[in-house]
């Protein structure tokens, strides 16, 4: 099923080029809808009291480099590959309403995005998580290039130098890991399982823990290497915006508790007050910068900043709550961040700026669309009673435990995060209408995408504890290899 | 139906009513949205009714019973379920809640008439309650941040409900933020616990804080003090009081319920709630005594002089707010929520009367204009000398007996606590002085432009402006509404404020020291394992004192009011004169305000600046354009060889064919 | 005859024809002069091919005169499509390959 669910967008992207133009967004639409049926079927077949993995395909790929091409999910990213779905149908669903050009090209990117996203999720195989976390970034190039605004193809080559630097030195990491652990593996390996038996010594897991860390903290992005940030959000078209961020940022963290933490638990523990240390920069380093933005996908960018920071606060907590907290928020953050950049669009549609100070009022002859906002508004700051509260609060837990003064420091975020979101909400929304703006309420088309995604925060806000049960057991599966520091100190 | 199940109900009814006018705002007719609103904060009070019956039905000693609906998120090792506590302190607080609150329903559904945002403001109301309830039946610490949250995001939205105004907008964000601050309090100290007790329902770590901790060991004072943290942002107390007077800026029927019977009042309930922690940690109950206290006197010597009615009455709150701090913090448990029921009734009803002549005044509120109302609104007026009564503690009223037991409760105590008697009494004189301020000055004299015209029938209409910048409003969608509604015209008006007026008159009998003591025994089921409150009985001598003392405050107050206003009219304004000093440093509100704009909002601004400017320009972006430039650079040496000259590339061949011929020959020779 | 002269001419013909192609610029005398380095080493192979008894070196040496058949068709056919053009026939002109 597994096979199934990876290669279905990318075959439906391929057929959509035989396809009359506009046909083509139907089809991709159809398809993705597929995808995430078999998405939720697979995480309601979901076992959650069992922390294995499930639903494994192992077949061999390449014997003679010790390759092998493994899938399989558990707690951990079980929720990654129906977010993935979701965001990618919402993204769809909204491109093929707005007809852009060369639409086969378009949505065969998408298709290709989608793939590897999965496959990043769902690669149990360090050469294949390596093979797929790259190619994410190449349907992502074009789609900025060829169909971003303003200064675009700047944007995309920042973003696309920065972050492949980063992978490129993942990969050097990704092959000195394999050969470093040949003698002890009892032969070249690239699988995860095989390769957590046999941890390395701690002068290779600091260096390799450095590259991969590097990869995974531009990807997020996290403080200091943000930097494409800014040029990237502002350049790509919207739906494009909601999967870099929802997704592809989500990908960096799920790297740190897939293949960092278990493969190199000294490097982790050796490193592991530096990393918070960075994860509660970017926490107050975004909010700050959030609430001096005036352009509203930039506040969007720097709030993710921040919420990156602290899904990485609670994976260096290094504590099964932390841990949790940092899965479930994965999750949430994805589905809000989407709803703010959807809400976004609808604005811009609106007041035809994304300027804050031009804006005002809209939610005048609009109070489903305001009531829709105030809700995302609310999970962005992560109100209690929402399940983006339920994330914080496990990974506030978790750090509490590991650094008393880093948690103290990070719970600065989040009263920042009321101040900026509701900014955010007021400037647009609430005061006098600019002369010539026009207050409308929120069409089908628009709504058709919003409502299922608010819907699912409602929903999911009810009952979070469908994600921190199932990702616990996970977590802790993850973690174990840090209580071993005995054998290793053998070495 | 058992007691939980009445406590379930409690809260499905207001939550209902809420989504039924959300979801219906498009298709109900007229005031139904009212009605409905109306309806289900009533049913709300009869289920609490209803569990109050059930309670009493169990003995004493198994009046606490918790229900839970569903774990809501708890895994690793983190608990966090939808649960109840159903138990006399928090049916006290619902009965409190949803009474006053329908009251204030049955009023708005007069005095919101007319509004472009009528519906809007029903869905919203229902919502608050509901948020409040969810506080107070709240069964563990988790579930109470999520109340608590609520109830922020509630007042928010009403506060900031006539959205047109830039002042409104900005009065809601600062009750937001300063509610996320005390927000984040709750959760270290919910935090706190889960690392020592591994729990957050109310029994369990009531039952298990005595054997894990000592007294006064630093881990409980740092959790009461956060909890206090927590308190104090949502009762304005200082130094977090400062949305309270901003707050005004919402509608007058919200300002009496959330700034006068509820919200403000879930900081005392926190602290009545955690008795047992709080009892392990005496030092942080002191320092919330303290704030109490402070906050009490500070308050009460604003109210002197401002001059918008509204803020006066907040102040008012404010300064209540922390007798019922100082009372709960002394461990005068019973004391402290009995002022809290009585506080609800005058309160509210004086925030209603306030209304009443607000609108009487064409929307201005300010008492400098105001003036002999009592021929033009006999009803209002009437109603508001009542409540000024029971706030000034005037001998017979609820106010009386009420704040009297703190103070009894604080001497007999003794020791350090004389402070806080002393403290209250003084008070007290201000507290009438400042109640019968508004009373002669609105009531009594000589009759303004407004009341004589309402004397002649005629209701005063003027052009909507804000009252606090005086910029016209924007009236597009007729909001704040063109109509207004005095209590005379009203009948729902009327009647709510009657029922309230009947409160605040005779609900102190319930209480008198030595006669009649319905509220301690009933909440003896909860504070029963207090070991502070059952230390100090209060004997009758000194109760009886204390209310003589009380009502000599009263009648100084009252006295002082009546010469500076009715006998010699105008020395108020020679006393501000002759003491600018003081009276501007009272106006400005303690500077505040200004405190809190140079140590908070200044640095954070700056630190934007500079993050903008510093961090983001010179360090972030020197990183990219390092790292591109060093790729760039990199490549720009390879592209060197690159030069599109074909007999470069030739060359290259042979050198290489050159190179590798030699390599051959030396290796092999 | 002795293997070494043939060697030594093949030599020659192949450093003329390499140093004809470092320094000429006009393309039709550099294909001139890729045609003797690819001529000295057909030499090589026919002068090896008799020295050991081999029919392998005379065999390579259809195949590179086959190789150097088509490599001058398309030289030329380029050299045409340039003098058509009336673009400069100069090999240093026309570096629009450049990195």
């Amino acid at each position: 099923m597994l096979s199934t669910i990876l290669w279905l967008p990318l075959a439906v992207g391929l057929v959509g080029f035989m396809l009359p133009k506009r046909l083509v967004g139907a089809w991709a639409l159809l398809g993705s809808v597929g995808s995430l049926v078999l998405a939720i079927a697979l995480v309601a077949g979901f076992d959650g009291a069992s922390g294995a993995l499930q639903e494994s395909v192992s077949d061999s790929w390449i014997p003679d480099l010790g390759v092998r091409y493994e899938l399989g999910v558990d707690g951990l990213s079980v929720f990654m590959v129906l977010l993935t779905s979701i965001l990618w149908t919402a993204s769809i669903l909204w491109s093929a309403f707005a007809h852009p050009d060369r639409a086969r090209n378009y949505f065969f990117m998408l298709a290709v995005g989608q793939t590897a996203a999965l496959g990043a999720f769902m690669a149990q195989d360090l050469l294949l998580f390596v093979l797929f976390f790259d190619l994410m970034l190449i349907p992502f190039y074009f789609l900025i290039g060829g169909w971003g605004t303003g200064d675009r193809i700047r944007a995309t080559i920042k973003m696309i130098v920065f972050t492949l630097v980063g992978s490129l030195l993942m990969l050097v990491a990704a092959i000195a890991t394999a050969v470093l652990s040949s003698d002890a593996a009892g032969g070249l390996t690239f699988s995860l399982e095989a390769l957590r038996q046999v941890p390395l010594e701690d002068g290779s897991q600091y260096w390799i823990f450095c590259f991969f860390a590097l990869a995974f903290l531009v990807k997020m992005p996290a403080f200091l290497v943000h930097g494409w940030m800014p040029d990237a959000y502002r350049a790509a078209p919207l739906p494009v915006l909601v999967l870099l961020s929802g997704v592809l940022s989500k990908v960096g963290a799920y790297g740190f508790l897939r293949v960092v933490i278990p493969l190199f638990p000294d490097a982790s523990i050796h490193f592991q007050e530096l990393m918070m240390i960075i994860a509660v920069a970017s926490i107050v380093y975004g909010s700050i910068m959030a609430f001096t933005q005036t352009n509203v996908r930039l506040i969007a960018g720097y709030s993710s900043v921040a919420q990156l920071g602290f899904i990485t606060l609670g994976i260096f907590s290094l504590r099964p709550d932390g841990g949790d907290g940092a899965v479930i928020q994965m999750f949430n953050h994805g589905l809000v961040v989407a709803a703010v950049l959807f809400v976004i669009a609808i604005l811009y549609e609106r007041s035809e700026t994304e300027d804050i100070r031009e804006m005002g009022g809209l939610a005048q002859r609009a109070p489903v669309l305001a009531i829709l906002f105030v809700i995302v508004t609310m999970a962005t700051l992560a109100i209690p009673g929402s399940a983006n509260f339920v994330g914080e609060f496990f990974i506030l837990t978790g750090a509490f435990e590991s650094k008393v003064a880093l948690a103290l420091i990070a719970s600065v975020g989040i009263a920042l995060a009321a101040f900026y979101a509701l900014r955010m909400y007021q400037r647009t929304m609430h005061n006098r209408l600019p002369a010539g703006m026009v207050s409308r309420e929120i069409t089908l088309r628009e709504g058709a995408v919003l409502v299922p995604l608010v819907g699912c925060i409602v929903a999911l806000a009810f009952y979070p504890g469908l994600i921190t049960t199932r990702g616990e057991v996970s977590v802790e599966r993850s973690l174990a290899s840090l209580e071993e520091p005995e054998t290793v100190a053998q070495r | 139906m058992s007691a939980t199940t009445f406590g379930w109900l409690i809260l499905a009814f207001p939550l209902v009513g809420a989504i039924v006018i959300g979801l219906g705002f498009r298709v109900l007719p007229g005031r139904s949205a009212g009605a409905i609103g109306t309806a289900s904060i009533g049913a709300a009070f009869v289920c609490s009714v209803g569990a109050l019956i059930g309670l009493l039905d169990h003995p004493v000693e198994e009046r606490q019973l918790a229900d839970t609906l569903y774990d809501y998120a708890g895994a690793a090792g983190i608990p966090f379920e939808l649960g109840i506590l159903v138990d006399p302190l928090s049916i006290f607080m619902a009965l409190v809640v949803t009474g006053v609150s329908t009251m204030i329903h049955l009023y708005s559904f007069a005095y919101m008439g007319g509004d472009a945002g009528y519906r809007r403001f029903f869905a919203y109301l229902n919502f608050f309650v509901f948020s409040m309830l969810l506080l107070v039946l709240a069964g563990n610490y988790a579930l109470l941040i999520v109340g608590w949250a609520f109830v922020g995001y509630a007042s928010y939205a009403l506060i900031s409900f006539w959205y047109r105004r830039d002042t409104a907008t900005r009065a809601g964000m600062k009750a937001f933020v300063i509610n996320v601050v005390g927000d984040i309090g709750l959760v270290f100290a919910a935090i706190l616990l889960i690392q020592q007790l591994g729990a957050t329902e109310y029994l369990a770590v009531f039952e298990a804080a005595p054997e894990a901790f000592e007294t006064n060991e630093w881990t409980i004072v740092a959790i009461c003090l956060l909890l206090l943290v927590g308190a104090f942002a949502k009762s304005a107390q200082i130094p977090f009081h400062t949305w309270l007077p901003d707050a005004m800026e919402g509608p007058t029927p919200v300002s009496a319920l959330i700034h006068a019977a509820t919200m403000v009042t879930a900081g005392v309930y926190l602290i009545a709630r955690s008795f047992p922690l709080f009892e392990l940690a005496p030092t942080a109950a002191d320092i919330g005594a303290f704030v109490g206290l402070a906050t009490l006197i500070i308050a009460a010597t604003i109210a002197l002089v401002v001059t918008d009615l509204k803020r006066i009455i907040a102040y008012s709150t404010m300064s209540q707010i922390g007798y019922m701090v100082v009372g709960v913090s002394i461990g005068a448990y019973s004391a402290g929520l009995f002022h809290l029921m009585t506080h609800a009734f005058f309160k509210a009803l004086l925030f209603m009367a306030a209304g009443s002549i607000i609108a009487a005044m064409a929307a201005n509120q300010n008492i400098d204009r105001m003036g002999g109302f009592r021929k033009a609104l006999p009803w209002t007026c009437g109603l508001l000398i009542i409540g000024a009564l029971a706030l000034s503690g005037f001998p017979g009223t609820s106010g009386f007996f009420s704040k009297d037991e703190i103070l009894a409760f604080a001497a007999e105590r003794g020791g350090m606590y004389w402070i806080f008697a002393i403290g209250g009494y003084l008070a007290a004189i201000l507290t009438a002085f400042y109640s019968f301020r508004i009373v002669f000055r609105v009531v009594y004299g000589e009759p303004c432009k407004e009341a004589k015209e309402l004397e002649g029938g005629h209701l005063a209409h003027a052009e909507p402006e804000n009252p606090a910048t005086g910029e016209p409003e924007d009236t597009d969608v007729g909001f704040p509404g063109p109509d207004h509604w005095i209590a005379e015209r009203a009948f729902p008006m009327k009647a709510a404020m009657t029922v309230l007026g009947v409160g605040a008159l005779f609900a102190g009998f319930v209480q008198v020291p030595g006669v009649t003591e319905v509220i301690t025994h009933f909440l003896e089921g909860t504070f029963e394992d207090s070991t502070v409150e059952n230390s100090v009985e209060v004997s009758e001598k000194v109760a009886y004192i204390g209310l003589l003392v009380g009502g000599l405050c009263a009648f100084l107050g009252i006295g002082a009011a009546f010469y500076l206003y009715i006998v010699a009219p105008g020395s108020t304004l020679r006393l501000r004169d002759r003491a600018h000093g003081v009276h501007d440093f009272l106006f400005h509100k303690w500077y505040f305000d200004e405190l809190l704009d140079a140590l908070v909002y200044r640095p954070a601004i700056a630190l934007g600046r500079f993050a903008n400017d510093t961090v983001e320009r010179v360090v972030v972006q020197g990183i990219v354009r390092g790292a591109s430039g060093g790729v760039g650079g990199l490549s720009a040496t390879v592209r060197t060889a690159q030069s599109g000259f074909v007999r470069f590339y030739a060359l290259l061949v042979v050198a290489g064919l050159a190179g590798l011929g030699a390599y051959f020959l030396i290796v092999s020779g | 005859m002795d293997l070494t002269w043939y060697l030594v001419l093949s030599a020659l013909l192949f450093s003329i024809g390499a140093g004809g192609v470092l320094v000429r610029r006009s393309p039709l005398v550099i294909l001139l002069c890729l045609e003797i380095m690819l001529n000295s080493a057909n030499l090589a192979l026919i002068a090896f091919s008799r020295s050991l008894g081999d029919a392998d070196g005379q065999i390579f040496a259809l195949i590179v005169m086959v190789v150097a058949a088509c490599e001058v068709v398309v030289g030329l056919g380029l050299i045409v499509a340039m003098y058509r053009r009336r673009l400069p026939l100069d090999v240093d002109e026309s570096r629009g390959l450049r990195g």
